[in-house]
């Protein structure tokens, strides 16, 4: 029996814990990124007008079976550990260990993605010359990185707020622009318009709107109760789903596609579009917002991976380093550096919309990871389970393969030309995964080998040794061989 | 299985490491906490009470409304705190349990490698 086997479950009222509408809120505010704005305009270059709607629903419902897949893995592991654990549990450490590096590279991608955006947001609407944008880049995620050494940290309640007004503005303002120019929606159901492809491309870019819904489950031990999490993951994508196609109709009504696709803020061009100056302050101040969720999630969740990886020595000890206010500084200021110098990269390229597609490649391939952890671990672990997703063994197979065709179908798009094929997004992918894999094979051995002659070295055992008397282990009999160290 | 004389043993050496720990209460300052700890193999719980950083009791059953909740071996609580194993390795594993926010999960992590930073 293992200690965190749930033999004895844990039945006890937590001081401070969160409740379903925090737990929504978190999923939600995660998932809706100011690069979601972006991940609109992918959708619509390959479901022209109000198709994207259509690709939008059907996203939504393939997530629904994501939200069950995760559910029963949440309720199996309610850990932070999240997909690690499951993988890890699954399919063994190593393997756990390069799929979720390759992973929380999508976070430093959207952190990267946001910090570009939010600039050349704020850039746009002061009129500023293009190359400050590097400038606001640099004082975002300054201010993101002061805050998060500091120890500050949004409460739980300032990120309830952030969301639903994020969300709440978006989808009221949509509805505005909606109504101000009226008529009927253009090509509502034409999902094989742009070729025999698109379809599967545009419902594979929907999905990215609703990515990293899922992380909600790193917050599982600090859940009220299990179900939490559960309704969490089943009605975050609901809202998102509202407001993603409330926004994607108004944009498709009021903007030529051709003036989106090369804009890195077509939310503005929305808000302008709709209620002139009015509506694109309105679109600047909710891009802002989403930054606090962003920043304060995404910040929080990658520096303390890379903390659990550093004290596992996975990582060189140096990413473990605390700070007064136990920060991980090391690990926090690495990802502000990356993140800034992808954010660079992407402003002086103008690929952003290659982030788009490289984060709802990895996502459509986690979401596959996450369908074989399910398969695997109903057959290895027959535990109750708090959440048991219906014909969770087939449906979790037909997961693996849905999930596979959209890792390929946006591995290989190109956003800009939805008649193109582009090797780009796989490419960077695989480079991502290649490096993640080579560096668990070739590093972590080595890092894990001089931990183990540090600790040697440092100092012998400290617990006392047990009286004969005391020893409670049965005495092994004649011949049988010695119990195997852990 | 460790019985409650040996955790108990532990518990002191632990309080003792932590509260004569400078760096450690200075960066513990602001962390006011009651630990519940559970283990599953004896069924035997304790609590902790951490006030602005110092261990003020380790008493044996559960006193007062929790901010954390810690699962495991007893076994493995009493190597944790003798700072013989690597707690975060134990949990990444699902070998040991936590109920709390993310940030005291940490914050506890924090306290063994302050004192064990080669544990």
């Amino acid at each position: 029996m293992s200690g965190g086997d749930g033999a004895h479950p844990v039945a006890l009222a937590l001081r401070r814990s969160i409740g379903t509408a925090t737990a929504t809120a978190t999923s939600a505010g995660l998932a809706f990124a100011a690069i979601d704005y972006l991940g609109v305009v992918s959708v619509l270059a390959y479901a022209p007008g109000a198709t994207a709607a259509l690709a939008i629903f059907i996203g939504g419902g393939i997530v629904l079976l994501v939200s069950g897949i995760f559910s029963e893995l949440n309720g199996l592991y309610p850990s932070a550990a999240g997909i690690r654990l499951y993988l890890g549990r699954a399919v063994g450490n190593r393997t756990a260990l390069a799929v979720t590096f390759t992973y929380m590279t999508t976070v430093v991608l959207v952190i990267a993605a946001d910090a570009f955006l939010i600039g050349a947001a704020v850039r746009h609407v002061l009129g500023e010359p293009a190359a400050l944008a590097y400038l606001w880049i640099a004082v975002l995620l300054g201010l993101a990185t002061g805050a998060n050494l500091r120890g500050v940290r949004l409460a739980g309640w300032v990120q309830t707020v952030v969301t639903y007004t994020v969300l709440a503005g978006t989808a009221i303002l949509s509805v505005v622009a909606l109504f101000h120019v009226g008529g009927a929606f253009r090509h509502p159901f034409d999902l094989f318009g742009k070729g025999s492809f698109s379809g599967i491309q545009a419902v594979a870019f929907a999905l990215f709107l609703y990515a990293a819904f899922e992380w909600v489950t790193t917050t599982a031990e600090e859940a009220r109760t299990p179900p939490v999490i559960t309704r969490a993951l089943f009605i975050a994508p609901v809202l998102i789903w509202i407001v993603a196609s409330l926004f994607a109709l108004a944009l498709a009504h009021l903007e030529p596609f051709s003036s989106l696709h090369g804009s890195a803020y077509p939310q503005l061009l929305l808000g302008r579009a709709a209620l002139g100056t009015v509506g694109e302050l309105w679109m600047l101040a909710l891009t802002v917002l989403t930054a606090l969720n962003t920043f304060n999630g995404g910040f929080l969740v990658a520096s303390r991976f890379i903390y659990a990886a550093a004290r596992e020595n996975n990582l060189p000890r140096q990413f473990a380093w605390l700070n007064l206010q136990a920060v991980p500084w090391v690990a926090v200021t690495s990802l502000a550096v990356v993140s800034a110098v992808v954010a660079a990269v992407v402003f002086a390229t103008g690929q952003w919309l290659l982030l788009v597609a490289v984060g709802a490649a990895i996502e459509a391939g986690i979401y596959a990871i996450g369908s074989l952890c399910l398969v695997v671990l109903r057959r290895r672990d027959t535990r109750e389970r708090p959440f048991r997703l219906i014909a969770g063994r087939p449906l979790a197979m037909i997961g693996i393969v849905l999930f596979s065709v959209l890792f390929v179908a946006t591995g290989f798009s190109d956003p800009k030309n939805a008649h193109h094929f582009s090797v780009a997004p796989i490419s960077v992918i695989a480079i991502l995964g290649a490096l993640s894999t080579a560096y668990v094979l070739l590093v972590v051995p080595k890092l894990q080998a001089a931990a183990a002659a540090r600790t040697a070295a440092a100092r012998p055992r400290r617990r006392p040794a047990r009286p004969p008397a005391a020893t409670q282990e049965p005495v092994p009999a004649p011949g049988s061989a010695p119990p195997a160290d852990d | 299985m460790a019985n409650w004389d040996e955790l108990a043993e532990a518990l002191a050496d632990y309080t003792v490491s932590c509260n004569e720990n400078e760096r450690l209460r200075k960066m513990q300052r602001d962390w006011s906490r009651t630990l519940h700890f559970i283990c599953s193999d004896t069924g035997t719980t304790f609590s902790l009470m951490v006030e602005r950083g110092e261990i003020l009791a380790s008493p044996e059953g559960h006193v007062g409304t929790p901010d954390i909740v810690v699962t495991t071996h007893s076994e493995t609580f009493c190597d944790m705190f003798w700072g013989d194993l690597n707690p975060v390795q134990k949990y990444l594993r699902g070998e040991i349990t936590v109920k709390g926010s993310q940030e005291d999960v940490m914050r506890l992590d924090a306290i063994s490698y302050v004192i064990w930073p080669d544990s």
